[in-house]
């Protein structure tokens, strides 16, 4: 048994619509597999010591909160970039994954700027794009469908070409509603405009994040669980949201 | 001429309510909105009839039970009123219930008008009544409400009373109040619990109140009773709870609600401690109006609890109690109501994502269902609805053992085989749009096993 450490970012400032159900799924899956995942809370001037973090989650927050978090995270981009590069799992929803991009520009032409991590700027509008979604992805090497929920205001657009969104789009909006293009998917990071919470009703992509976690320990795990109250609710929703 | 539009409106809304009572509607919104059409003023002037107060009752959770257990103890009195029906708590159908409560010339008059209103048509209500006492129950985030829309409510509720010579009849407990402080005109009194009456197990939902609404900073509780509400104050301004005026003590919760507000000892055959909060907000409201203490407790000892709040069907037997659950912090009350029950139960959960429920199932999350881990009185629970995966999942996840999770989409099947368990009580929670054909289920299941023996097959 080990101990996976998740680092849940802000939690008092960036958590919307239920993203806390992602750390449950980890957590619970974990426990599962054999092994215990500790949830850690760090909030402004909190420090972020790689040595004992095995993955880190953000969720989603208003405009007031995100501006907190950036000059917040800005101190310590450096090192985060680097962790990324080397492979950290990091989920970013909504909010934390426009973060990572250039800037953020707001419905009235404010702009904020973003962590320069990724060739991508998001623009804000009055109308927000709402509702179930449903994309594919290969983000596990096969090709899998990922289920969710959007409500954002911001739409999302890669000026990088090389850029890997984390799917394609069969109904909802995504990044921007226009290009089909959903998230974004680099080496163990996912950024991702889909709650819901994402992780319980796509058991593949929990699994994928804890397959990384374990592959960065020297740990083998056997995906041996039951998933079948996960895949029902996944294709509940999924048929309802292609049917309607 | 106004008079002839006002006759032609009552006359058209009382035929509008005749044939959506008959076509068996529970929503009574369609007769005021054509009434309103034919008259705009009907609202206005029928509301002029009322001789006595009229009383609002708003907030985010608790109105109904609230303002019905108000209703009660009014009539208890001999008093005649005006009273709006659950669901019916927006404009058109205020106006339908004065439409249904006067007669053919709309010059009917009543002692008291009491309007359950959503907290977003306050202000639009203001313009057409002048209330002598509005109740709130108490501000919190719901479904829709996450983006500081809680925040902007409450601002224009506080503009609309604002220079109005109204009794302002407020929750003691919740941070938000705080926003009705120093209005001028405007008269504030305060009901809450006494320090201890209640557990202070801290939940996670509702970060919303916890900041101070004077200066920005997170308030210091010295105990929780639930979400935001407790006993606070402010480390940057000294921002603190307000004296009460009236005070909840004495709180026994089992096996049924008994309680005191200040000298007044009050029994309910209500359970849950959100109830005994509405009995408080209720109690406070009746003492202002001048009603007699013993008029107030026989109308809270004979109330019984109506359509999802709590209502009680016999089946085979057994209890099954109705809850309509519509956001985090209401589920969390529903569910210590569950818990604190302590014979061997079964749970059944219908969640819908219908507009009315709130299309973003994802609150289900925030709320602390964890707390069902413990529970090991509950034997099996089924999960129906249109996101019947969602909750199952949901239950899977705050720990509940999967082989005890049944899911069945179909309300009507789902509720049948919750009723052909064994177990001393079942709990059916619900959404919204799926509330009044669970109730009709349960109706349907009462009716057949009070049939006579060996008439009826009651377990196939």
């Amino acid at each position: 048994m080990a101990d996976f450490n998740i680092v849940h970012m802000y939690p008092d400032l960036m958590n919307l619509y239920g993203d806390q159900g992602n750390l449950i799924c980890l957590q619970k899956r974990l426990q599962w597999y054999g092994h215990r995942g500790v949830i850690k809370d760090i909030s402004l001037d909190g420090k972020l010591d790689y040595r004992n973090i095995d993955m880190l989650f953000m969720g989603g927050g208003s405009d007031r909160e995100q501006g907190l978090v950036y000059r917040d995270l800005f101190r310590q981009a450096e090192r985060l970039q680097e962790e990324i590069e080397n492979g950290l799992p990091v989920l970013f929803i909504c909010g934390a994954y426009q973060l990572l991009g250039k800037s953020y520009i707001g419905a009235h032409g404010e702009t904020m700027d973003g962590l320069r991590f990724f060739d991508f700027y998001t623009r804000g509008a009055k109308d927000r794009l709402i509702g179930n979604i449903v994309i594919t992805s290969t983000i596990t090497g096969a090709e899998i469908s990922i289920v969710g929920f959007e409500n954002h205001g911001g739409r999302t657009y890669f000026e990088d070409t090389e850029l890997q969104p984390l799917g394609r789009v069969l109904k909802g909006f995504g990044n921007n509603g226009e290009d089909k293009g959903e998230g974004i998917s680099y080496k163990n990071l996912i950024g991702t405009y889909l709650h819901g919470p994402l992780l319980p009703k796509n058991p593949a992509v929990a699994d994928f994040f804890i397959q990384a976690m374990a592959e960065r320990k020297g740990i083998t795990i056997d995906p041996i669980l039951d998933d079948s109250i996960e895949n029902f609710a996944h294709h509940q929703v999924k048929s309802q949201i292609l049917g309607g | 001429m106004n008079k002839f539009r006002l006759i032609l409106a009552i006359a058209v809304g009382k035929i509008l309510i005749l044939f959506s009572r008959l076509m068996g509607n529970q929503g009574s919104n369609f007769p005021g909105k054509m009434a309103r059409r034919i008259y705009p003023g009907i609202l206005q002037q029928l509301a002029a009839r009322i001789t006595g107060k009229i009383i609002i009752v708003t907030g985010t959770n608790g109105k109904t039970t609230t303002s019905n257990m108000l209703a009660r103890i009014i009539k208890q009195t001999g008093a005649s009123l005006v009273h709006n029906q659950a669901g019916a708590n927006m404009i058109p159908g205020i106006t339908t219930a004065f439409i249904a409560a006067t007669g053919m010339t709309g010059r009917k008059r009543f002692d008291y008008a009491l309007l359950e209103t959503d907290e977003a048509n306050v202000p639009l209500l203001l313009k057409e009544v002048k209330p002598g006492l509005i109740l709130i129950t108490n501000f919190f985030r719901d479904q829709l409400d996450r983006y500081g829309e809680l925040d902007y409510t409450v601002q224009v509720i506080r503009e609309a009373v604002k220079g109005k010579a109204i009794d302002l009849v407020l929750n003691a407990d919740d941070p938000l109040t705080a926003y009705f402080r120093d209005l001028t005109a405007v008269r504030c009194w305060y009901y809450g619990f006494a320090p201890g009456s209640y557990g202070s197990r801290e939940s996670r939902e509702s970060r919303e109140g916890r900041y101070c609404v004077i200066c920005g900073q997170e308030l210091q509780y010295q105990c929780y009773h639930y979400a935001q509400l407790g006993k606070f104050s402010c480390p940057g301004c000294g921002n603190h709870n307000p004296g009460m005026d009236f005070t909840g003590h004495g709180l026994v919760m089992h096996p049924a609600l008994e309680l005191r507000v200040d000298d007044m000892l009050l029994n309910s055959p209500y359970q849950g401690f959100y109830n005994a909060y509405n009995i408080v907000a209720a109690v406070s409201a009746a003492r202002l109006l001048g009603i007699e203490p013993r008029h107030i407790q026989k109308a809270i000892a004979d109330f019984r609890p109506e359509a999802g709040r709590m209502e009680t069907f016999v089946i085979n037997g057994r209890p099954t109690i109705l809850i309509l659950v519509k956001n985090p912090t209401g589920l969390n009350q529903s569910l210590a109501a569950v818990i604190e029950d302590q014979g061997v139960k079964n749970l059944f959960f219908a969640l819908n994502d219908q507009v009315a429920d709130g299309r973003d199932v994802s609150w289900i999350w925030d709320a602390d269902i964890e707390a069902i881990e413990t529970d090991r009185k509950i034997k099996q629970i089924i999960c129906s609805g249109i996101r019947s995966g969602d909750i199952a999942l949901r239950m899977k996840y705050a720990g509940y053992p999967a082989e005890q999770l049944v899911i069945k989409s179909n309300l009507k099947e789902g509720i049948e085989y919750l009723s052909g368990l064994t177990g001393e009580i079942n709990y059916v929670l619900s959404t919204y749009t799926a509330l009044f054909a669970c109730r009709k289920i349960l109706l349907g299941l009462q009716k057949r096993s009070a049939a006579p023996a060996g008439k009826v097959p009651v377990r196939g």
